[in-house]
């Protein structure tokens, strides 16, 4: 069964975020970023060197086909303003699709807006569970290099508002489910000004 | 594609573009890029297929292959790119067309453009139309 399901994975493997087309996702409104992400309160000190070398630094410690434990620094970022958005991109790739276009777009206006002028954000990107762990974190890491390189050139974003970190699959969504659709996601973080 | 599509630009304005007024006045990139999805998506994908997004890549690949790409997408695109200027045109100009507002209703607010936008947000009804449109312009509400 494992090696099976395994094989199988291998397949569809690294499909990060989401390769097909969401289903009945209601429509994303630049204002529903905007209110996720103002208003920040908590003065945070989280660096993205820290939180790349520690996702890499639990691979190392923890091996095994899953991340088993949590990233120290995962505690603190869920309590910051945040949105979790889907961009699909090519299979294997880290090219953006061009249905998501829009959902870029969408990020950079309301970036562009004063309510989130001056301010800080991770663009963070998750894998699933499936494929090998040291994969996942690269493919995800190029894939939040391409969003953020789309964002800073493209759509005009101050580069110093945005920092990008592939976490692989080392910090899942829903770690009973490791496999799941729901942990391929892009989480942009509002971490102050 | 900035230069050859300038033309194009030109063109848009003195209403040869065809595209018909169908657009507002300014745009947003999300409603910039929607447009071009729909016109263009189709010579994206047959032309631009291993081009990224960043780094105005897709602008340079749609160029390159301007003999090929549709009309439509030409066409829209010259509007999309007037509409997106008037917008960058617009929030430059925000601060200095709400010079007397931001004297009026924001002097004693904490200096740095954020936080004199967002006083004038929140002071809507007392802003003068002149500068509530140029915020609305610019996208920022």
């Amino acid at each position: 069964m494992k090696k099976i399901a395994f094989t199988a994975a291998g397949a569809i493997a690294l499909a990060l975020f989401s390769q097909t087309a969401a289903t009945g996702q209601t429509k994303l409104s630049r204002n529903e970023i905007i209110n996720s992400l103002r208003d920040a309160e908590v003065q945070v000190k989280v660096n993205a060197d820290d939180l790349r070398a520690q996702a890499l630094q639990n691979i190392k410690q923890h091996p095994g086909d899953n991340a088993t434990t949590s990233l120290p620094l995962s505690e603190q970022l869920a309590k910051l303003r945040q949105f979790n958005v889907e961009i699909t991109f090519d299979f294997d790739s880290d090219r953006i699709r061009p249905e998501s276009y829009e959902t870029i777009g969408l990020i950079a206006d309301a970036l562009h807006t004063p309510y989130l002028w001056g301010q800080t954000f991770f663009v963070v990107g998750h894998t699933d569970a499936k494929g090998k762990r040291e994969y996942n974190l690269e493919l995800s890491q190029r894939r939040a290099n391409a969003i953020r390189e789309a964002l800073v050139t493209t759509f005009r974003v101050p580069e110093g508002q945005l920092e990008a970190v592939g976490l692989g699959e080392e910090d899942l969504r829903d770690p009973q489910k490791p496999d799941s659709e729901i942990n391929r996601r892009v989480q942009l973080i509002n971490v102050g000004f | 594609m900035i230069r050859a599509f300038a033309i194009l630009a030109v063109m848009a304005l003195l209403g040869i573009s065809g595209s018909g007024g169908a657009f507002a006045q300014t745009i947003g990139f999300a409603d910039a890029i929607k447009i071009l999805h729909s016109s263009c998506g189709a010579d994206i994908e047959k032309y631009c297929k291993n081009v990224n997004l960043g780094n105005n890549r897709i602008q340079q690949c749609l160029q390159k292959n301007e003999a090929n790409v549709s009309d439509q997408c030409k066409a829209d695109y010259a509007g999309v790119y007037v509409m997106l200027q008037k917008r960058f045109a617009a929030q430059e100009a925000v601060t200095k067309v709400c010079d007397r507002d931001i004297q009026q209703l924001c002097k004693l607010v904490k200096q740095g453009k954020g936080h004199v936008l967002n006083c004038l947000l929140k002071a809507e009804p007392s802003v003068s139309d002149k500068c509530n449109q140029a915020i609305t312009d610019a996208g920022y509400r």
